[in-house]
């Protein structure tokens, strides 16, 4: 790790859209920096567009075609001036020959060297070098297999076993078999989904670890040596490998186990020479036994939670670590202050099998209040499209106890109201009510195997049905009347909406 | 005007006499209810109960979301129920089943072939939208009559997949 100068960054090109884009923004605006978003033509509208200083159009909805297209983003900082590019997630933030391509375009990009990239994003080369480090990890198979060494060496490791997409995250090209029967058709559609994913077929197995619990730690490296972890966020609240409600710290970590696996978390940034904003994913099980899984080398979704635990705003700690300034922090967390939890407000019904919902948002209430933190890339009126992930907003909620985060979690719900496409408020709501989520008591198959919408959600009252019908039959003759008065034109004396007011105030 | 209004499988006979005053199943209700300012958005005082509701119609049916929950329903005027009644006779259970794209996507499987006899919740195309696959379910057994897309399709939301019989 050498010291590098103080690079100057005025102006950051996000190649990111959503949510993620309007937070890097905002950190952005925090410090005074410009910025410049980049928008496929399905996001003429997107939030990031008219939150940025500047904006560049970078072709078709397609990500391949837009957000994946190193040349057009290149082309955008040159025309606007940009001198640093922050990545956000997803997308090219974990390419290392796009990070390569920003240094040799003379950029600063805002995210670890290209080294740690491809070290960390390749499964085996990851796996080994934290092996050296001295950090455990699941038994597996190294990717690249043919199916049939996969059938093969799958019968050592035991099942059940996981399928993984080498280049894989975000649970795409991610099946769980039970058996050695159902392998070689898990093994096609995974690889069906991680070649239309990432363009990469590549896939590997790995023992399941039963009753696992997914607790990943916060790293922060800056250029003058200092690696330091933020504690932990616990991301056990998951449906097919989605992340949906993480929280920080965990109810299942003590004071030992952080240490211990702040310590590995540590090491296994160190062991790849580490510099920026990182996470090191682990899978702990019912012993408190903890396995690494992998590390994300980039900013990741569920960050706000160790923001609101630490008090510290990683994107503006990334923008300054690029600069190649000391970092904020003096050392690792020790103690989280208070809790902080964040639900995934996504585009999908949790009562159709969380189906992705499509079209337009007609209105939208935000909730405030004490506690409450929204990261949103939605507004009403705005269109919600097929082309990116359905990820809408996270709605972030600190309390001083876990319970209180909990209960004002399930406040801020309440009053977060989404009309026009299908979301999955509802399952938040009932996981809130669930005794055991309350009491701390799951883990990554618990949204899947234990939890059902219907256990905790009563039928409707007869005086609620009987409200919602007043009201829609209310606005249903409003609507009439309103239609009416154009065509008969002067046959009551009173205006249509004094007439209108007259029969709500005379039910008073 | 009276209305026969439906929520959720529950009728009510809503009546809004000319002098304002409102009867639901023949009994009056006393209820101060008043558009705010945003477009859906309702406030309702009843019984003392301060109550917020969003109210929209969508494709003939209403949607309301009243108390942390959504409901959906029909309200017909007299004539509208009439003639809905008659139509619903005229149609029972055996009738063909649609499958459509309930989104644009990609379809990546046609795990059925014409022909074949389906189970209720058996997967007949598996369509990937959202970066996500989806498997699109029938809703009861029956058997394939046409398959009216293939793999590989690119398709826009509503188009006809596979029709059951």
């Amino acid at each position: 790790m050498t010291e590098s100068a103080p690079q100057n960054i005025q102006k950051i090109l996000i190649t990111n859209r959503g949510e993620i884009a309007v937070r890097v923004i905002r950190a952005c605006r925090d410090l005074g920096i410009s910025t410049v978003a980049v928008y496929s033509d399905a996001d003429r509208t997107s939030l990031h567009v008219r939150y940025a200083d500047e904006a560049i159009n970078i072709g078709p909805p397609l990500a391949r075609d837009s957000y994946l297209r190193m040349d057009k983003l290149f082309d955008a900082a040159k025309k606007t001036g940009a001198d640093a590019i922050h990545p956000g997630y997803g997308f090219l933030s974990e390419n290392a020959d796009f990070a390569q391509a920003v240094a040799d375009e003379g950029l600063i990009f805002i995210g670890p060297p290209p080294k740690a990239i491809s070290t960390m994003g390749d499964k085996l080369a990851a796996r080994e070098t934290v092996k050296k480090a001295g950090v455990p990890l699941i038994p597996g198979t190294e990717p690249g297999l043919r199916d049939d060494d996969i059938v093969a060496a799958a019968k050592d490791i035991g099942f059940p076993l996981m399928v993984k997409a080498a280049a894989g995250g975000g649970g795409k090209g991610m099946r769980i078999v039970e058996n050695e029967a159902d392998l070689p058709n898990a093994l096609a559609a995974a690889r069906r989904e991680a070649e239309s994913a990432f363009g990469d077929g590549t896939v590997y197995v790995e023992k399941l670890v039963v009753g696992a619990r997914h607790i990943e730690f916060q790293i922060l490296a800056d250029t003058h040596g200092n690696t330091i972890h933020l504690g932990e966020r616990e991301c056990s609240i998951q449906r097919r490998h989605q992340k949906l409600v993480e929280e920080a710290p965990s109810s299942f970590v003590d004071e030992d186990l952080r240490r211990q696996m702040g310590e590995m978390a540590v090491k296994a940034a160190q062991s790849v020479d580490y510099v920026n904003a990182g996470t090191i994913e682990a899978l702990v099980d019912k012993d408190k036994n903890f396995y690494f899984l992998e590390m994300n080398t980039r900013l990741q979704v569920e960050h706000p939670v160790t923001e609101l635990v630490t008090g510290i705003d990683l994107v503006k700690e990334q923008i300054r670590i690029a600069r190649g300034r000391r970092m904020g922090p003096t050392g690792s967390l020790v103690e989280p202050n208070g809790w902080a939890i964040e639900c995934r407000i996504n585009a999908e019904d949790p009562y159709q099998n969380f189906m992705p919902s499509v079209g337009t948002i007609s209105s939208i209430i935000f909730p405030t209040g004490p506690g409450v933190r929204l990261d949103s890339g939605i507004y009403s009126g705005y269109e919600v499209t097929p082309y990116y992930d359905n990820l809408l907003a996270k709605l972030i909620c600190w309390g001083e106890t876990r319970p209180e985060a909990m209960l004002r979690m399930r406040r801020a719900l309440e009053e977060f109201k989404i009309m026009g496409i299908k979301h999955n408020i509802p399952f938040h709501q009932n996981l809130m009510s669930s005794f055991s989520f309350l009491a701390g008591n799951f883990d990554t198959s618990f949204v899947e195997e234990r939890f059902s919408m219907t256990t905790y959600e009563d039928e409707p009252s007869e005086t609620d049905l009987e409200t919602a019908a007043i009201v829609a039959t209310l606005v249903a003759h409003r609507k009439r009347q309103l239609a009416s008065q154009v065509v008969v034109k002067g046959e009551r004396d009173t205006s249509n909406w004094k007439w209108v007011g007259r029969w709500e105030r005379m039910n008073r | 005007m009276k209305y026969i209004t439906t929520i959720n499988d529950q009728q009510f006979e809503i009546e809004i006499r000319p002098d304002g005053s409102l009867w639901v199943n023949g009994e009056q209700r006393r209820i101060d209810f008043l558009p705010l300012g945003e477009a859906s958005l309702y406030s309702i005082i009843a019984d003392n109960l301060s109550m917020e509701a969003l109210v929209e119609e969508r494709d003939g049916k209403w949607e309301i979301l009243l108390r942390g929950r959504l409901y959906m329903g029909t309200v017909l005027d007299e004539r509208a129920q009439l003639l809905a009644a008659r139509r619903s006779t005229a149609m029972d259970d055996s009738g063909e089943i649609s499958i459509r794209a309930p989104m644009p996507g990609l379809v990546v499987a046609v795990p059925v072939e014409e022909g074949q006899e389906v189970e209720a919740g058996q997967t007949v195309v598996i369509l990937e939208s959202m970066k996500m696959e989806n498997e699109l379910k029938v809703p009861r057994k029956g058997v394939v009559q046409r398959i009216s897309c293939e793999v590989g399709q690119s398709v826009e939301q509503n188009k006809l997949l596979v029709t059951v019989i």
